[in-house]
């Protein structure tokens, strides 16, 4: 009898615990035999002077019960009462779903064929690699030059019964995807700089939720619309600034197709057992770059997660929120989610060290830039410069660990990158963090809008601080 | 005991509240009847598993407080694409979106007004009271004209537009198959807003598509009344405004149906066109007469020329013949007719930096192109271009090979000018030495094995640009 529906055969005549009420009269004009009055006498549990309720008149119309907002108002005196309501040992304490305890179905690995190595572009590397991952949800916005990744998943995800949204927005974009990783799913969307601004606010809400979801971002030139070419300007955004609070997200920078491929694979496991957004951090020119992609052994089939909110019966007890109203709650939540912060910042640092072991000069780069890289490594190597490439592939965590060692011996480090230093500031910040007092001196090769740093100009950096 | 509404509410955890079953609603709100009428509906359609509450940024901000069905909180104004996100997923799940006036017809427009005319099943729920009620009695779009908010101290003028009529808005998008506008102000109101909430949840259940319902309701205390004047103040003063009534109701057979996704790896092979490892595998020589290591290679025009489906084609034959290779385009804005280079590297081991600044081999279709990136070619590099539309080439280092061959002209006299990249390709192919013939044309047919009818042109288009290389080479 807990809802308050009315039985109309039955006209059973109402009933109110008075505590439940909270006097807005709206049951004394719906009643049309005037049997309720306002009352007098304040209610020593709510503090409120409750409606009373003369059943004198009553003839079980139930308008009252059909008008009362409280759910646990005015209710129909049918059967026995629920005398657990006025049991104080009821009155608090977290939810009572009804819903069985959930529990998770696994992913499974499905083996694969021995394929040929396929030939795509880094944005279609990207979107196999997702497919391969389990993903059958993509949502998005075209931007340019992220757009053939969308467009690959909308004629593919049909076939497979997968569905594309083009969504209204950015905004609406991420909202989708809180909705669908909300529900357990591993979906994703392709996105450049300024489409990726929008989206901050719903990654937020995501980190805040704890839901999976992959970004990828191709980075273009700005600020502002900028241009179509090859930037790396968000690192900034993406590894100190996903939207407002306490927010980070694992980000990875791939360098080749294959990398495209393979670090989606990873981006929405890691999504997943974290319970957080990742982002593949590509530029524009590698998001166009066509190269030779190997298909890895098996495929994902993916499970449902315990604590999806998926539409069943086993995931009805599930809520998924960002909001803590409560300050101290809200501490708390903060601190788990730092907890987490701390395990990727452990476990999740990735690097790719190329003829670093001897290195004099350690070249930093990342994305395209690391390709330019490591052409100069080689040519400088040629002409007897002992230099080394040290690219991150994760740029949140920034792989620290996998750097300190190759300090002692390095004479200078070489940030390398197309933007103004956001990834030098990283290299900076992590440096700071781990306690490194004396790092060789910091140099740069930069270029900007949509320009790449070329081989020649990195190969004449360190050739001149070589000689000097 | 079962019910829609859980046993007790979550907010009173730390003993806050008036009592752990008392909603969070002040005196007289119109959110607890709504709640009450959504409860009541999801219970009599049996659909309590199934469902997946939204709940909204604003006074209903808690409503996963009360509903024992799955719940989600969404961002202001984005309730609809969070909604949408559960269908997808689910589509067996019966998602409600819930939402009050700012965060629907002010913050949310784009994604409400999107949710509705794509019309999945979905059951949106509208709390219209005319005032942004949590945060503290603002002007809302649905605010009426000389309303006082605090926003609005003296009234709602002109100059903040007039109150949105979000009912009629979506119901004359081609989307929704059920939009009703009801009140909560009296019995009649309430019975018709009880049946109308169960409507639009039933259209969903049933598959037939989205049904909105807007509430029109009361908040005594932002309107600072009494809750019978603000009753009567709807009534009065919203409602010729916001007429009451159904403003579509269409008969729709059921129509969305989503099938389980498919992880079969023999589909997911075929779609993405994966085919498995072939035995007979031969690595060609590496044109090593070019470049030791890495050779580079520019195609530039216009956009519409060709040039990026040539260099992919040579991108292709490369890694067909054993080596790592990289094609990377580089185009103006316009989507035709632009510039359009393309750089192709080819590497014996792997393509260290993929752009082509100082090519081996260009291949250029217009003199803006040939006068660029000429200069550009390394010592002993090969340079081909389209005599057709380039008269006068530029003079470029001695030890440069240039060619200039008609590819417009040949392309034009098999009669389909748009091949004449296939011609430069064959004149390419033949001038450089680069790979087999015959790889080539297997890549060409590979790319054509869907477009079968082009293939005897551009085989043709091929041979006649090997041809004229060698004509050319004679001389």
């Amino acid at each position: 009898m807990v809802t308050a529906r009315t039985d109309k055969k039955a006209r059973p005549k109402p009933f109110l615990f008075p505590q439940f009420c909270k006097a807005c009269g709206r049951c004394i004009e719906a009643c049309p035999k005037n049997c309720i009055h306002m009352g007098h006498d304040i209610d020593p549990l709510s503090g409120l002077t409750p409606v009373v309720v003369d059943l004198e008149g009553c003839n079980g119309c139930g308008l009252c019960i059909d008008a009362c907002p409280e759910p646990y108002g005015l209710m129909p005196a049918e059967g026995a009462i629920d005398m657990s309501l006025m049991d104080p040992a009821t009155l608090f304490g977290p939810r009572q779903t009804t819903a069985p305890k959930p529990e998770p179905i696994p992913d499974t690995q499905v083996p694969l064929p021995d394929f040929e190595p396929m030939i795509l572009k880094g944005t279609h590397a990207a979107a196999i690699g997702a497919i391969l991952a389990g993903c059958r949800h993509v949502f998005g916005y075209p931007i340019t030059p992220s757009t053939e990744g969308a467009e690959l998943m909308a004629k593919l995800l049909p076939q497979l019964d997968g569905v594309f949204v083009q969504a209204v927005s950015e905004v609406a974009t991420v909202n989708i995807m809180y909705g669908c990783g909300g529900a357990g799913l591993r979906c994703a969307t392709f996105t450049s700089s300024p489409g990726f601004s929008l989206m901050l606010e719903g990654i937020s809400y995501m980190i805040g939720a704890e839901l999976p979801g992959v970004f990828f971002n191709i980075m273009r030139g700005g600020p502002g619309l900028g241009n179509i070419g090859p930037e790396q300007g968000d690192i900034k955004l993406l590894c100190r600034g996903l939207g407002h609070g306490n927010t980070h997200a694992i980000v990875l920078a791939p360098s080749t197709p294959q990398e495209m491929l393979d670090l989606t694979m990873l981006a929405f496991d890691l999504s997943f057992e974290y319970r957080n957004p990742v982002v593949v951090a590509a530029d524009g020119y590698l998001g166009q770059m066509t190269g030779r992609v190997k298909l890895p052994k098996t495929l994902t089939q993916p499970g449902i997660p315990e604590w999806a909110v998926y539409g069943d019966r086993m995931h009805r007890g599930n809520l998924i929120t960002s909001i803590y109203i409560i300050e101290a709650d809200l501490e708390i939540h903060n601190l788990r989610i730092l907890e987490k912060y701390d395990r990727m910042i452990k476990t999740e640092q990735r690097a790719d060290c190329f003829r670093c072991e001897d290195a004099d000069w350690l070249i930093v780069a990342c994305n395209t830039p690391a390709r330019m890289a490591k052409g100069a490594v080689q040519e400088l190597r040629d002409q007897g410069i002992k230099a080394g490439l040290f690219r991150p592939i994760s740029l949140w965590p920034f792989p620290i660990r996998h750097l300190t060692p190759l300090l002692d011996r390095a004479r200078g480090l070489i940030v390398v990158e197309a933007g103004p230093g956001q990834l030098e500031d990283e290299v900076r910040l992590a440096l700071s963090h781990a306690g490194v007092m004396s790092s060789p001196p910091i140099e740069q090769v930069r270029r900007y809008g949509g320009m790449l740093p070329q081989q020649q100009e990195i190969v004449d950096k360190v050739s001149a601080l070589a000689e000097a | 005991m079962e019910s829609v509404f859980y046993s007790r509410f979550e907010r009173h955890a730390h003993g806050e509240g008036l009592k752990g079953q008392s909603t969070h609603y002040c005196s007289g709100c119109g959110h607890g009847l709504v709640h009450k009428y959504l409860a009541d509906a999801i219970d009599e359609l049996g659909v309590q598993d199934r469902t997946i509450a939204i709940s909204p940024v604003g006074c209903a901000v808690f409503m996963y407080y009360y509903l024992d069905v799955g719940n989600s909180q969404a961002a202001h104004g984005r309730a609809p694409a969070v909604a949408l996100g559960h269908k997808v997923a689910n589509p067996d799940s019966v998602v409600v979106s819930y939402q009050g006036d700012g965060d629907l017809a002010s913050i949310g427009l784009a994604e409400i007004i999107q949710a509705a005319q794509m019309g999945i099943p979905l059951s949106i729920i509208f709390v219209n009271n005319a005032i942004y009620g949590m945060t503290g009695g603002q002007m809302a779009p649905t605010t009426l004209m000389e309303q006082r908010t605090t926003t609005t101290p003296t009234g709602r003028s002109r100059i903040t537009g007039e109150p949105m009529r979000m009912a009629e808005t979506i119901g004359q998008l081609n989307g929704p198959v059920y939009v009703e506008r009801v009140a909560l102000f009296d019995n009649k109101q309430r019975v018709r807003a009880r049946k109308a909430i169960k409507k639009a949840i039933r259209v969903q259940v049933e598959n037939r598509g989205l049904g909105f319902v807007e509430v029109l309701s009361e908040c005594p205390t932002h309107l600072h009344m009494s809750p019978q004047d603000a009753e009567q103040w709807v009534k009065q003063n919203m409602v010729p405004v916001f007429p009451l009534g159904v403003k579509k109701d269409l008969d729709v057979e059921p129509w969305f149906e989503l099938d389980n996704p498919s992880f079969n790896p023999q589909d997911v092979a075929t779609v993405i066109g994966s085919s498995s490892e072939r035995s007979d595998k031969i690595v060609e020589q590496f044109p090593s007469h070019i470049d030791a290591e890495d050779v580079s290679i520019k195609f530039a025009g216009a956009g519409g020329d060709g040039a990026q489906t040539i260099a992919m084609l040579t991108t292709r034959t490369a890694i067909k013949a054993g080596y790592d290779s990289t094609h990377i385009p580089s185009y103006g804005p316009e989507s035709r007719g632009g510039t359009s280079y393309a750089d192709v590297h080819i590497s014996t081991t792997e393509v260290l930096s993929p752009a082509s600044p100082k090519p081996h081999v260009l291949v250029v279709f217009n003199p803006q192109s040939l006068e660029k990136f000429g200069p550009t070619v390394r010592a002993d590099g090969i340079v081909l271009y389209d005599s057709t539309v380039i008269q006068q080439p530029p003079t470029l280092d001695s030890s440069i090979a240039t060619y200039g061959i008609p590819f417009t002209q040949i392309a034009v006299d098999l009669g389909k000018a748009m091949v004449k990249n296939t011609v430069a390709l064959g004149a390419t192919v033949a001038a450089t030495k680069i790979f087999p013939v015959e790889r080539f044309v297997a890549t060409m047919e590979e790319a054509l094995q869907n477009n079968c009818a082009l293939l005897p042109i551009n085989r043709e288009a091929f041979s006649r640009g090997m041809e004229a290389f060698a004509d050319l080479a004679q001389t």
